[in-house]
């Protein structure tokens, strides 16, 4: 089955001027996502992941390129026309969980579709959907900013969720969470893969989770490679084994301290 | 359960309702409660300290009005021939005025002094020679009896202050009495040298502003008195009552009119009022300092916030939006409690110095401060205005919010 190209990216590229010096994070990046499919983007901190993010979710205009949704150039939208965009097409979600202090939870998950011009009764209808959606309904009152990290993360998620986008973009939404509230937070994005056929890009530093991916995106030095589902297998062992190894190393490092007088 | 993707399509830019807006603003108010009322009390005192200050001035000129004026129409004119030798206010000369445009009713004066005699006691006073229509142009206060009829002659009525320098209190006590006047008929071209008479008390009017009799104009008529002392016109409309001036004007007399007083009477309290408003600009601009320091202070708090916003899709504007929205919030309310708080402020005042003048026998009822309603409608727009100035600055930063940035800064 052919599927549909949603994003393309072509010839992608992004320089910071700081102190005089120029950084080039991304160089001549090329690649496409595809209609409802996993994306994970990796790569060492400091990469420029977080940057691509920026750059798809329409925050940020690149120093060269362009990134076509649907065959569209967002960077040529009026910036209403993209404001309208982001609340409408894209779900995010962040590492660390950003919330309007003065609002309760439900209010925050309803702050997309405020965006939308809903009403506040049709907003928080559809918020609390989203809100049982990630099993938080009872939180629906609460401040947002006294629950747990994984709590926060959930309820990030269905604000994400609430205009029932097309694309979920999540930057390592897993990063401060521990194995169990990562999982939850993986299930809920694979769900809306399969449940909602939501296009998901994600980026994480979690390599368990690199064989969930269909597509993968690794970026390192500047330099953006693609990698399709049977190379990504193949890639995943390859970490795993570099994994292993560097596991070993550290062990024997340390047992070469502890025989040190 | 949830709507297929495809079909829910947002298709139009929609801005942020108001009403969501307002919430949100709402919210972040009374998020910080104490910032807020702190902020929401400097306009109190701000808006109040003009409001209350105004409305006494304003409560003043009125009072003062009231009282130089009285009940005098506006649409009045006085006529005098003034110190002129050859021009005299005549019948030939009335009727030269009676004969103007938008003459609607008007009344003839004589004005003399004179004694007056009443039950022994004796008291210079001046004697008005008045006609019925006279009595329709001005307003008399009766406390005793009536005013004079068409037919009357010998009938007289004079003011509470005649009656107290004679030392009768009770005008009740002076209806019917006979009184002798005696009017000394000086530098008037008639064989008379006076008029003596007597004349019955038939009402007391309620002036003490020194000791005045009217009696009708027919006894000065008789006496061959040929130049009245004063005429009265009533225009059709105040508006005509400048065209209706220049044309009496132009034949030669002199007129005064309350316009004259009331014109006067403003460009004091004008003068005052300004005083009394940059008295209360100081308390202003503690308002002022106190607003921009809170949304200055709340634009810093909440940049983070409103990145998030703008990066789940609310454009910048609707952020500018949000600022002038808190603003116009704080202005409103702070306006509204301290016109509400200036008011009931000059109302207990009011009632205490009516009660303090009540005491020391002064019948009349007065208001010291007057709130009308478009100073009401001033004080909102005017605090709306400057709401809107503070929040400039603050509100136009938070919508150059860029997102990133923002997200990024811890
Ligand atoms: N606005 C900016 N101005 C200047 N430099 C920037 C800016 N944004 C990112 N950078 C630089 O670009 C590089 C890529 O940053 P980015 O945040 O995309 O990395 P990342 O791959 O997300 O790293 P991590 O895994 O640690 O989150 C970094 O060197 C960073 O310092
Ligand atoms: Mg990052």
């Amino acid at each position: 089955m052919n599927k549909k190209v949603m994003i393309q990216v072509s010839g992608l590229s992004q320089e910071f001027e700081t102190d005089g010096e120029t950084i080039r994070p991304l160089q001549q990046a090329n690649f496409s996502i595809l209609e409802n499919t996993f994306n994970i983007i990796y790569g060492p901190s400091g990469s420029g992941k977080s940057t691509m993010l920026n750059i798809l979710s329409g925050l940020q205009a690149p120093t060269a390129g362009t990134v076509m949704f649907e065959g569209q150039n967002i960077y040529k939208m009026s910036r209403d026309a993209l404001a309208h965009f982001r609340a409408h097409r894209l779900g995010v979600v962040y590492q660390t969980s950003y919330w309007v202090h003065s609002l309760n939870v439900l209010e925050n998950v309803a702050m997309p579709l405020y965006f939308l011009g809903y009403s506040r009764r049709k907003a928080a209808k559809l918020a609390m959907l989203a809100l049982q959606r990630v099993g938080m309904e009872r939180y629906a009152k609460k401040s947002p900013i006294f629950l747990s990290g994984g709590e926060q993360q959930r309820i990030g998620l269905a604000r994400a969720l609430a205009t029932s986008p097309l694309y979920v973009i999540a930057d390592e939404p897993t990063g401060n969470l521990d194995t169990e509230n990562g999982d939850k937070v993986m299930n809920l994005l694979l769900n809306c893969q399969t449940e909602f056929r939501c296009t998901i890009i994600l980026v994480t530093h979690n390599m368990e989770y690199v064989p969930l991916a269909d597509h993968l995106i690794h970026i390192q030095d500047g330099l953006t490679e693609e990698l399709q589902q049977a190379t990504a297998l193949q890639a995943t062992e390859e970490i795993i084994r570099d994994l292993r190894q560097r596991v070993a190393a550290l062990a024997r490092m340390k047992a070469k301290d502890a025989t040190r007088p | 359960m949830q709507p297929d993707l495809k079909t829910t399509a947002h298709q139009r830019y929609t801005k942020i309702p108001s009403a969501v807006l307002l919430h949100v603003a709402w919210r972040n108010l009374i998020n910080k409660k104490l910032r807020a009322f702190l902020t929401i009390m400097g306009i109190i005192i701000g808006i109040g300290s003009i409001f209350f200050l105004l409305s006494f001035g304003l409560g003043l000129r009125d009072l003062v009005t009231r009282e130089v004026i009285g009940n005098q129409s506006i649409q009045s004119i006085e006529i005098e021939s003034g110190n002129s030798k050859i021009i005299k206010l005549d019948q030939a000369g009335v009727n030269k005025v009676k004969g103007l445009a938008h003459v609607k009713r008007s009344s003839l004066t004589y004005t003399f002094p004179g004694s007056l005699k009443i039950k022994g006691s004796e008291t210079d006073t001046i004697v008005y020679g008045i006609d019925p229509d006279y009595q329709g142009l001005t307003s008399l206060r009766l406390l005793e009896g009536r005013l004079l009829n068409d037919g009357d002659v010998k009938q007289a009525f004079m003011n509470q202050g005649a009656l107290n320098s004679v030392g009768i209190t009770d005008p009740k006590k002076a209806i019917g009495q006979e009184i002798q006047l005696a009017i000394p008929l000086q530098n008037v071209e008639t064989s008379k040298k006076q008029i003596v008479d007597t004349y019955k008390v038939v009402g007391v009017i309620d002036s003490t502003s020194g000791s005045e009799i009217f009696i009708p104009r027919f006894n000065f008529e008789a006496a061959g008195v040929l130049n009245y002392s004063q005429m009265k016109v009533l225009a059709d409309s105040g508006a005509d009552v400048g065209t209706l001036r220049k044309q009496i004007e132009s034949l030669g007399y002199q007129t005064s009119s309350p316009v004259d007083t009331i014109d006067q009477i403003n460009q004091i309290f004008r003068f005052f009022n300004i005083i009394l408003a940059g008295f209360g600009i100081i308390g202003m601009i503690v308002a002022v300092l106190g607003m921009f320091n809170t949304l200055t202070v709340a634009l810093l708090e909440r940049t983070k916030e409103i990145g998030l916003m703008v990066a789940l899709g609310a454009r910048n504007r609707d952020m500018r939006r949000l600022f002038i929205l808190e603003a116009m919030l704080l202005s409103l309310i702070g306006a509204a409690f301290g016109v509400l708080l200036a008011f009931l402020g000059g109302l207990l005042i009011n009632v205490l110095m009516n009660s303090l003048a009540h005491n020391r026998g002064v019948t009349e009822h007065f208001m010291l401060f007057a709130t009308p309603f478009w100073l009401i409608l001033a004080m909102f727009g005017f605090m709306m205005v400057v709401g809107l100035v503070v929040v400039y600055f603050p509100a136009r930063r938070a919508g150059k919010i860029n997102p990133i940035e923002a997200l990024r800064r811890e």
